[in-house]
């Protein structure tokens, strides 16, 4: 701090160490213990409380005949008593229902039915496969950017990848949606070639099958783990392989002993940035599956909040995501060795 | 000067691939982009029924989109006005600090780049709903700031670590005052970067989904009414944003190479 006041002075220094505060706190830190506090409580619902005041409610509607019906006026006062009595109970149990207690405990977590665990553990593993693919894939596309073209033809392909890069998500997405639906266009070659009956709803259902969502999301986030391993293989001196291959090295030993070890820090980051993005996908899965196929579980965090409206149980699912993703960050930093400054180059 | 580390074979085999990779990047935006085209009523290249322009129309006429549009461009440049300040300070207050504790502010700074989309949108809309804000398009703002933020501020970083510190320095010892300095060298060291984060900053913003779904409510932006409309089926109008986006980003990225290549060569 000191050195901050030294280099703008206090009053300015104190502005910026004001704003980069509030960036930390409004923006940052405490929604985020907004939403883990969210997770932690929930409202006790009983769907008996209801019950309860219906038949209260019924009581009272006898109570009512009762007393027009009878003459004598000790026993009017009596049911009068009664009645206010009865209505005295079911107003408090409608405040409860309307504002039942706040309970805290890990409720929220374990509550998780078996089948939302089970799609938990698959879009994670999903999210993995994702990652692993979009590496090998990558992998000589970035090579060859980077280090085994001349500078022209590396001009030339880095502007063909970050075009589809710049272009929105949601649009790449689309493409692939067009291309499997039912009146697609994989379909309509099919078609034309005579292989199948449009009119006669003959489609292949490409768009119910999980593998759908799968090509849609290496699409869209491939670019994600080509342009980091880029970056960090461009700073790798050419001279290294040269001299490796002059000592005879093969080509595979070449690339497991020198280039690699070289792309370590981009691929950590790469395929964090994949697993991240794919895990926490909404838009592939909400979009590509329209329902019919397997749920992501960002799809449940969403029904969560938009349709069931338990934001209390959608903040756990969301905490829950957070943690494995955390988690994964971690491991990977630990098993390339790279810190979190290495990551945000 | 091509590598010689590979033997013509190899090298054909790569460039193959990397063929087929940028076929497989393209393809799809090209039929997407063909379709729009069609006068069939289902956006579709094998089933062709004319070329048309009706498409185009329909989308000037659609109050729905060009309301998203609006809202979009509303979002994207409230963000810029959150997240320019918020990360030239952060980087600013990074490059003065000492290893131990930088390292720590750095965490928690980049730390939304690394949190998936949706959680931003979820814990915003959580806190804002504490004061009585309803999801919207500030929370939308707020949401996408928080990571775009620290996208300006690892920009503002790698600039910052370029720069001169003797300039500043002999500024104020000839006199300047602080704030002096600040405005008339600091700044303008850094008004290049201001421009770049500012154009990340919005397309970032323009094109986001996962956070800004969760964080939307009822309003919408661009992006998220062309979601909502693709789970009643498919219409030629979103190709034609599609073509739209595709044609802008080209002469962006043409543009940007020449403007680039020029002065090097």
């Amino acid at each position: 701090m000191g050195s901050l006041a030294r280099a703008y002075g206090r009053p300015l220094a104190a502005v910026i160490a004001g704003i980069t505060l509030v960036w930390i706190l409004v923006l940052i830190l405490v929604p985020l213990g907004a939403m883990l506090e969210q997770s932690l409580w929930w409202r006790d619902a009983k769907g008996d409380v209801s019950l309860q005041i219906d038949r209260l409610y019924n009581e009272i509607s006898t109570l009512q005949l009762d007393r027009a019906g009878a003459a004598d006026p000790a026993r009017q006062a009596q049911l009068d008593a009664a009645m206010a009595q009865k209505q005295a109970e079911a107003t408090a149990l409608e405040a409860q229902e309307k504002n039942p207690p706040k309970t805290y405990g890990l409720d929220n977590f374990t509550r998780m039915s078996g089948l939302h665990l089970y799609i938990f553990v698959r879009t994670i593993l999903y999210a993995l496969m994702v990652t692993g693919l979009a590496l090998i894939v990558c992998y000589p596309v970035a090579y060859v950017v980077a280090l085994a073209s001349g500078p022209r033809k590396a001009i030339i392909l880095t502007v063909a990848l970050i075009v589809p890069y710049a272009i929105n998500e949601l649009l790449r997405v689309y493409a692939w949606l067009m291309i499997l639906d039912y009146r697609g266009v994989i379909n309509g070659v099919l078609a034309w070639l005579g292989f199948i009956n449009l009119d006669a709803r003959e489609w292949i259902p490409f768009l119910e099958n999980p593998s759908a969502v799968f090509l849609a999301m290496i699409y869209t986030y491939v670019l994600f783990m080509v342009f980091p391993m880029v970056n960090t293989l461009e700073t790798l001196d050419r001279n290294q392989i040269e001299a490796a291959r002059d000592l005879g090295a093969s080509t595979l030993r070449i690339h497991r002993r020198v280039i690699i070890p070289h792309a370590k820090p981009g691929i950590a980051v790469g395929c964090i940035m994949t697993f991240m993005l794919s895990a926490g996908s909404y838009s592939v899965p909400a979009i590509m599956t329209r329902g019919q196929g397997g749920d992501w579980f960002s799809q449940l965090v969403y029904r969560q909040f938009y349709e069931s409206n338990n934001w209390n149980m959608g903040s756990a699912y969301a905490v829950s995501l957070l943690v494995v993703c955390t988690a994964f960050i971690l491991l990977m930093m630990r098993l390339f060795g790279v810190g979190l400054r290495d990551i945000a180059k | 000067m091509s590598s010689s580390t590979e033997s013509a074979g190899a090298r054909l085999v790569l460039n193959i691939y990397i063929g087929l990779f940028v076929l497989y990047l393209f393809l799809p935006l090209a039929v997407m982009s063909a379709a729009a085209f069609n006068s069939f009523d289902y956006p579709s290249v094998t089933q062709w029924r004319g070329f048309t322009l009706q498409w185009f129309v329909a989308l000037a006429h659609d109050q729905r989109l060009l309301q998203g549009l609006a809202n979009s461009v509303m979002v994207a440049l409230g963000v810029i006005a959150v997240s320019i300040p918020a990360g030239l300070c952060g980087a600013l207050i990074l490059t003065r600090l000492g290893q131990r504790s930088g390292t720590v502010l750095y965490s928690v700074l980049v730390s939304p780049v690394l949190t998936p989309g949706i959680i931003l949108g979820i814990s915003s809309l959580i806190f804002w709903r504490e004061f009585g804000v309803p999801g919207g398009l500030f929370v939308a703002v707020m949401a996408q700031s928080s990571f775009i933020a620290s996208y300006a501020m690892l920009l503002f970083l790698a600039r910052l670590q370029r720069q001169d510190r003797t300039l500043e320095e002999a500024a104020l010892d000839l006199g300047a005052s602080h704030t002096l300095v600040f405005r008339r060298i600091t700044l303008p060291f850094l008004a290049p970067t201001c421009f770049t984060a500012a154009v990340v900053a919005f397309l970032q913003s323009f094109e986001n989904y996962n956070t800004t779904v969760f964080a939307i409510g009822g309003e919408w932006t661009l992006v998220t009414e062309i979601a909502s409309r693709l789970r009643f089926g498919l219409s030629p109008v979103i190709n034609v944003v599609g073509v739209i986006f595709v044609a802008l980003t080209l002469i962006a990225a043409t543009t940007y190479v020449l403007l680039k290549s020029r002065p090097a060569r």
